[in-house]
């Protein structure tokens, strides 16, 4: 116990240190050969024990209230405050999505074309009577010529021709 | 003392929350667009809406022309940065070599250029990677580019664009109101990242319309391959075709040989692209005596069987004979003059007719003036005033010299005599943005009964064994046709040549003609070059696959009349010269070689029809179990197989109505 510093040596109260302990003190410093104190070495913190265990508040009969009406402004204030900031909020989100279905909608259109464009090239006659020689495919003589699903003309039904 | 202290802080406040106002005001109301501007240059992005010019297709929906948006990267050297950051960053998202890229933006910043374009057509995640980067001197631009899917097909027909896609000819030249897109511009908010949140549409694009030919890709096809390899195999320098529906002016191919390939980039007056079709009219030669026999059974009493003196095939003029390449033919009937194609006989037939006629007629048949077709390269041809005409220039004009036609006019003129009597429009627009195209009304100009008789005449061209154009008979379809060799003049030595310009007009089937084909190969050489010879066989080639193409029920019985390849003929001036080696298609035994695979007919015997309305036709044909296909309307006057032939089991009859 004697080697804690000073200010956490736990004093009670009613152990307080004799009043003439400072004047030891400055008359030590007075003696050359006595060391100068550390900082703060003069100070002492006291501790007391309280007890309130038997105070009693008195009763407030408008606090209750008080509180309720702080709790409910507060409340409202969030409200208002989340129902001016959320659409807003929720419309930048939707904005965001709204944007990049955008974006992606235009890629989608060029990436149409693009296939479009493709088969268009795929579907070209010179390039169908290439693969049809490659293929030992000639055209139809007369007579050969088979229409599925002719549409009809006046009240006959035609499937084919012979 | 403490009040006074009190007074003065309030005082201050006072000041203080007077400035603070002053500046909101000032910020809120007096400058509130100058600040709203300078947000939404910091926050906004003008986005620019693509308009793609319009797509072109034929009849049956096949693209034919399109435009693919791409974006293009460009940079705005002296707002950069850092030249050697940029570069880095450029050549990394972009895949470019970083040190030619680095020196092409250092000689840019040198020269104080304000754009430099950096990229052509990269895709679309390039694109998307430098517009997050958001820097103000980085930009992507929308392009668009052509591209003719189909490579040279109806190339003539398309014309081409230049690099700001604005028409050059063709239809993209003639339609370039229609099919050029205005582009739209959209403001879009950004994040600091340079993400959008949110956009408005500030000006909203136009697209260029969709425009429908008539062409159909698949006769447009045949025409050039055919037409390509009749040039090719007579030495010719350059040949034309023109198909046509002649009941309401559809132009179903246009071809023009020698042809080019519209991707790539025009390259001065290439002479390639020279539409033969519309663009450079020729001497039209015999194919002109139809409009002379036509102005005769209009104006004169002669009729196809009034003899006509063809004068031993020299006709005398004054100051000039006009001869017959074959001499010999004395009185003829007129249907025959047409047959054999007599100069002489036309000349005379031209007498009777009278110049005033003549030339009333030749106007009326729409030569001298242009179709009106959409394509701002066409000729009007020439026919001379009449008031500059000389004194034998009804001759010339009787027999197809001294005036320059078109390709497409001589389709025009024949579709007169095929449709009863009509002239109609040649267009080749049938839908904008799939709206039907108006199209001007047809005009009579002819009597539908000469029209008939016309028909007739032109069919004895094929039918009959010395007329001139045999070659373009058709397996199933009856033909009617005029052939025409004219010689070229040559405008230096003021004399005609030994080339050609070799015709041929036909339409089919002659009961109720759905297409119309003029082919002319200019500068075939000698007799090998007449138009018989040359053009008639890619009429027979051409007419053959349209038809079937489009399911044109055939007029005439499978069976080959073999008595018309034993006939002897004589050869006139412009008749085939080596008619005896001539492929006869209804003689041609390999058609009949599949006919013996099949077993024999086991149906019903095919009753006669003809003469029934439908309704009898049917309710007969029902009756027997058989299964009638019918064309038309109105009386049944063609029937195939003919009344009496006992029928393949599922067989169909195809009975051709006319009213």
């Amino acid at each position: 116990m004697s080697t804690l510093p000073n200010p956490f040596r736990r004093t009670p109260i009613a152990h307080a240190a004799p009043a003439s302990a400072p004047h030891t003190r400055i008359h030590a410093a007075r003696d050359p050969y006595l060391l100068r104190p550390l900082p703060g070495e003069d100070l002492r913190i006291e501790f007391k024990t309280i007890n309130n265990s038997r105070l009693v508040r008195e009763p407030d009969p408008q606090a209750r209230g008080a509180c309720w009406s702080a709790i409910a402004a507060g409340a409202l204030c969030v409200v208002l405050l989340g129902g001016a900031l959320v659409p807003r909020l929720l419309n930048t989100l939707e904005g965001y999505k709204l944007e990049a279905l955008r974006v992606e909608n235009r890629r989608l259109l060029d990436e149409r074309r693009n296939l479009e464009l493709l088969e268009a090239e795929l579907t070209a006659p010179q390039r169908l009577q290439e693969l049809a020689k490659h293929q030992n495919m000639v055209v139809p003589q007369s007579g050969q010529v088979v229409h599925l699903n002719t549409p009809a003309s006046g009240d006959a039904t035609v499937a084919m021709l012979p | 003392m403490g009040q006074r202290r009190l007074l003065t802080l309030a005082g201050i406040a006072a000041f203080w929350a007077a400035v603070v106002l002053y500046h909101l005001i000032s910020l809120q109301v007096f400058h509130h667009r100058y600040y709203v501007q300078l947000a939404r240059q910091h926050q906004e992005v003008p986005i620019e809406v693509p308009a793609p010019r319009g797509t072109l297709f034929d009849r049956n929906g096949q693209t034919l022309a399109m435009s693919v948006p791409t974006e293009s990267v460009y940079v705005n050297p002296l707002k950069l940065p850092d030249l050697g950051m940029a570069a880095d960053l450029l050549g990394r998202v972009l895949h470019l070599d970083r040190a030619q890229l680095f020196a092409t933006l250092k000689q840019a910043y040198d020269d104080h250029r304000g754009y430099l374009l950096i990229k052509h057509r990269v895709d679309f995640q390039e694109a998307e990677n430098l517009r997050g980067l958001a820097f103000d001197w980085i930009g992507v631009q929308h392009e668009s580019q052509r591209h003719y899917p189909k490579g040279d097909l109806a190339a003539h027909v398309l014309g081409g664009v230049d690099f700001s896609e604005t028409g050059t000819s063709g239809v993209e030249r003639a339609l370039e109101q229609d099919l050029h897109g205005v582009p739209g511009e959209m403001r879009l908010v950004t994040d600091v990242k340079g993400r959008g949140i949110e956009s408005q549409l500030a000006k909203p694009a136009r697209p260029g319309a969709a425009i429908t030919l008539t062409i159909d890709e698949r006769i447009q096809f045949v025409a050039e391959r055919e037409l390509e390899a009749a040039v090719i195999e007579h030495h010719a320098f350059a040949g034309s075709l023109v198909a046509m529906n002649p009941q309401n002016g559809e132009v179903l191919a246009m071809a023009s040989y020698p042809t080019y390939d519209p991707n790539q980039a025009l390259q001065g007056n290439d002479p390639r692209r020279i539409n033969h079709a519309v663009s450079l009219p020729f001497e039209p030669g015999s194919v002109f005596k139809v409009i002379t026999l036509s102005a005769a059974l209009e104006t004169t009493d002669l009729k196809p069987d009034s003899p006509i003196n063809c004068h031993g095939g020299a006709f005398t003029l004054p100051g000039r004979v006009i001869h017959d390449s074959h001499a010999g033919l004395g009185i003829i009937p007129m249907a025959d003059v047409l047959a054999r194609s007599s100069n002489s006989g036309a000349v005379e037939i031209g007498s009777h007719v009278g110049p005033e006629n003549l030339y009333k007629y030749v106007r009326r048949f729409g030569f001298g003036q242009k179709t009106g077709i959409e394509l701002k390269e066409e000729n009007r041809g020439r026919v001379w005033p009449f008031n500059r005409w000389r004194k034998t220039s009804w001759a010339s004009v009787s027999m197809g010299q001294e005036v320059g036609v078109t390709t497409l006019q001589l389709a025009q003129a024949a579709a007169v005599v095929a449709n009863g009597g009509f002239l109609i429009h040649p267009h080749l627009v049938l839908k904008k943005n799939d709206k039907p195209v108006p199209v001007a009304p047809p005009v009579r100009i002819l009597q539908p009964d000469n029209a008939i008789l016309m028909r007739s005449m032109m069919e004895g061209v094929v039918v009959l064994p010395y007329g001139t154009g045999r070659r373009a008979r058709l397996d199933g379809y009856s033909v009617g046709g005029k052939t025409g060799s004219a010689q070229i003049f040559d405008t230096q030595t003021k004399h005609y040549t030994h080339s050609y310009n070799g015709t041929f007009m036909g339409f089919a089937p002659l009961t109720n003609p759905a297409l119309v084909v003029v082919v002319t190969l200019n500068g075939t050489h000698g007799e090998g070059g007449f138009g018989g010879v040359v053009a008639a066989p890619v009429f027979h080639a051409v007419a053959s696959e349209a038809l079937r193409v489009m399911e044109v029920p055939r007029d005439l019985p499978d069976d080959k009349p073999h008595t018309l390849v034993a006939v002897a003929a004589n050869m006139d001036d412009l008749a085939d010269p080596d008619r005896a080696d001539t492929d006869n298609v209804l003689a041609d035994d390999d058609d009949d070689a599949p006919d013996a695979q099949v077993a024999a007919p086991s149906g019903p015997t095919v009753p006669n029809f003809k003469g029934m309305n439908m309704r009898a036709v049917l309710a007969q044909a029902a009756e027997m179990g058989i299964t009638v296909l019918p064309a038309g309307s109105g009386i049944a006057r063609v029937q195939n197989p003919p009344a009496g032939t006992p029928l393949y089991e599922g067989e169909r009859i195809r009975v051709q109505f006319v009213r």
